[in-house]
C-alpha cells in the first residue's frame, strides 16, 4: 500500500469515528444550564428553546434536540469548524462545562409545534421527505432523521424547526459555507437539491409535530 | 517509516484536511484492463471478510442506507435502487468494496457509502443485517411477454451459477437474483454485456455477450419472477 493510501485510509477512519456527534453522552447540570440560557441564549432561542419567531425565523429552535448534537454544534462553532459570526462571539465566553450545561438544558425542553406559513408546499415537501429524488440520487430524509423527524443518537432531531432556518442550512451545506456534517453527507446531498425542493422540505419539516 | 507517517497524520489532522465535495469516487483498473482478475484476493474486501458482522449494529448503520434502499431493503421497483434484502453478505461486501475502490462505477452512491462515511466494520455489519432480511415479493417485474424464451435462456446460460431459484452462490460471490427488480437487472445485464460494468466476471460477460436486447429482456423478465423459498418473505 502506498503511503498516501495509508494516510487517507487512516484519516477516513479518524473522521468517521470523530463524527459520531449526537451519539456522545453528555453530562451537564440543568440548573446551571438554565441560568446561562436565561442570561444569554434566551434572546434568540427563547427561554424554553422554542425560538423567537416571528422576530428571528433564522435562529433555530433548540428544544428537544439531542444533547450530543447541541454540544457538537457548540464545540464546532467554538473551534471554527462551523462558521457563524453571531454565535462564535457568544460561545467564545462559554467554558466546556457551560456548553454541556446549556446542551442538556435545551435537550430537556419540550419542542412546541410550529406554524406552517406556506401550506401549498406541504404536499411536495412531504413526498420529498419520504422519497428524496432517485433521479439525481438524493436519499429520503426519513432514512436518517426518522419518519417523525425525531432523529436518533446519530442524526439530529428536526421536527418543528423554523423553515427559514432549515432552508438556510441546506443552502449553506450546498455551497460549502457549512461543512461540519458527518461524512460530508449533507453537503453531498444538498448539492443535488433544487431551491424548490429545499423550500418545500423545510416547510414540511416545520409542520411535523 | 511508520513513525514518520503517524507524525504526518497527526499534523494533517491538526490543520484539518480539505476533502473534495462531493467526495469523488476513485477509479481502479477493471475489465477493460488486460491484467484484470475478477474477484482478486486483494483490497478492502479481504479486510471486511475477516471481520465478524453484527446484525444489531448493522441495523443502526443501515439507517444511512435506507433513505434510498428502504427500511426493508427493497429499493425501488423502477430499478433506480436495487433490492438488497436476503442478498448474500459475501456479494454485498464484494460489491461495496468494488464501489469504494473504484472498480464498480457509481457516482450517485459513492458520496454516501465511501470510506469517508462508512467504515469497514460497518460494511460487515450491514452485510450480515441485510442477508438476514426476508426477500419481498413485490419487486418490479417485466412485461411477461417472452417468459418461455426467457426460461430457455436462463436454463441454458444462467442456472449453472445462479441456481434454479436464482439463489446465487454465497461462497463464489454470485448474487441472489430472486426478488430483484426487472429494470435493475436489465440495466446490469446490458452494462455487463457492453463492458460498462467494470467489475464484471468475464465468465458472465461471455454468457451474455451474444444477447440481443430482446433476449436480455426475456431472460431478465424470467429472473424477476424467481423465488428463493428459504429467504422469501411469507406470501401476503
Amino acid at each position: 500500500m502506498k503511503p498516501f493510501a495509508v494516510i487517507s485510509t487512516l484519516l477516513a477512519g479518524a473522521m468517521v469515528l470523530g463524527e459520531a456527534g449526537a451519539a456522545l453522552p453528555v453530562k451537564g447540570d440543568m440548573a446551571k444550564g438554565k441560568q446561562i440560557v436565561s442570561q444569554i441564549c434566551f434572546a434568540c432561542h427563547g427561554l424554553d428553546g422554542n425560538g423567537t419567531e416571528p422576530t428571528n425565523p433564522e435562529f433555530p429552535k433548540l428544544a428537544g434536540k439531542q444533547a450530543g448534537y447541541l454540544l457538537k454544534q457548540l464545540n464546532d462553532i467554538k473551534s471554527g469548524r462551523r462558521k457563524d459570526e453571531i454565535m462564535s462571539g457568544i460561545v467564545a465566553n462559554l467554558s466546556a462545562d457551560d456548553m454541556a450545561n446549556v446542551a442538556v438544558y435545551f435537550a430537556a425542553q419540550k419542542n412546541k409545534p410550529n406554524k406552517v406559513k406556506n401550506p401549498e408546499l406541504l404536499e411536495f415537501g412531504k413526498k420529498y421527505y419520504s422519497e428524496g429524488n432517485s433521479e439525481v440520487g438524493v436519499p429520503a430524509c426519513y432514512g436518517c432523521h426518522q419518519p417523525d423527524a425525531g432523529g436518533t443518537d446519530v442524526y439530529p432531531h428536526l421536527a418543528g424547526q423554523h423553515a427559514a432556518y432549515t432552508y438556510k442550512q441546506l443552502k449553506r451545506f450546498s455551497t460549502g459555507e457549512r461543512e461540519n456534517d458527518r461524512g460530508l453527507v449533507m453537503q453531498s446531498l444538498s448539492m443535488r437539491m433544487s431551491e424548490a425542493e429545499m423550500k418545500a422540505v423545510s416547510e414540511y419539516i416545520m409542520s411535523i409535530k | 517509516m511508520r513513525k514518520q507517517l503517524s507524525v504526518l497524520l497527526l499534523s494533517l489532522l491538526s490543520i484539518g484536511v480539505a476533502y473534495a465535495v462531493p467526495p469523488q469516487q476513485p477509479k481502479a483498473a477493471g475489465i477493460e484492463s488486460p491484467n484484470y482478475v475478477w474477484n482478486a484476493d486483494a483490497g478492502e474486501k479481504i479486510e471486511i471478510l475477516k471481520l465478524k458482522g453484527n446484525a444489531e449494529r448493522g441495523k443502526e448503520a443501515y439507517q444511512g442506507c435506507q433513505g434510498c434502499h428502504k427500511p426493508n431493503g427493497a429499493g425501488l421497483p423502477d430499478g433506480a435502487y436495487p433490492q438488497l434484502a436476503g442478498q448474500h453478505a459475501s456479494v454485498l461486501i464484494k460489491q461495496m468494496a468494488d464501489m469504494r475502490e473504484g472498480r464498480r462505477d457509481n457516482p450517485k452512491m459513492f458520496p454516501f457509502a465511501g470510506k469517508h462515511v462508512v467504515n469497514t466494520q460497518e460494511i460487515a455489519d450491514i452485510a450480515v443485517y441485510l442477508q438476514g432480511m426476508k426477500i419481498p415479493h413485490d419487486n418490479g417485474k417485466g412485461p411477461g411477454t417472452s417468459l418461455a424464451r426467457g426460461k430457455d435462456l436462463y436454463l441454458k446460460d444462467c442456472q449453472t451459477c445462479h441456481g434454479e431459484n436464482g439463489g446465487g452462490n454465497e461462497k463464489k460471490f454470485y448474487p441472489v437474483l430472486a426478488g430483484q427488480h426487472f429494470k435493475y437487472m436489465l440495466r446490469q445485464i446490458r452494462d455487463i454485456r457492453d463492458g460498462k460494468r467494470r467489475n464484471a466476471n468475464p465468465k458472465m460477460v461471455k454468457a451474455v455477450q451474444g444477447y440481443s436486447d430482446a433476449e436480455a429482456e426475456a431472460v431478465v423478465d424470467y429472473m424477476s419472477r424467481l423465488s428463493m423459498p428459504e429467504r422469501a418473505a411469507p406470501k401476503p
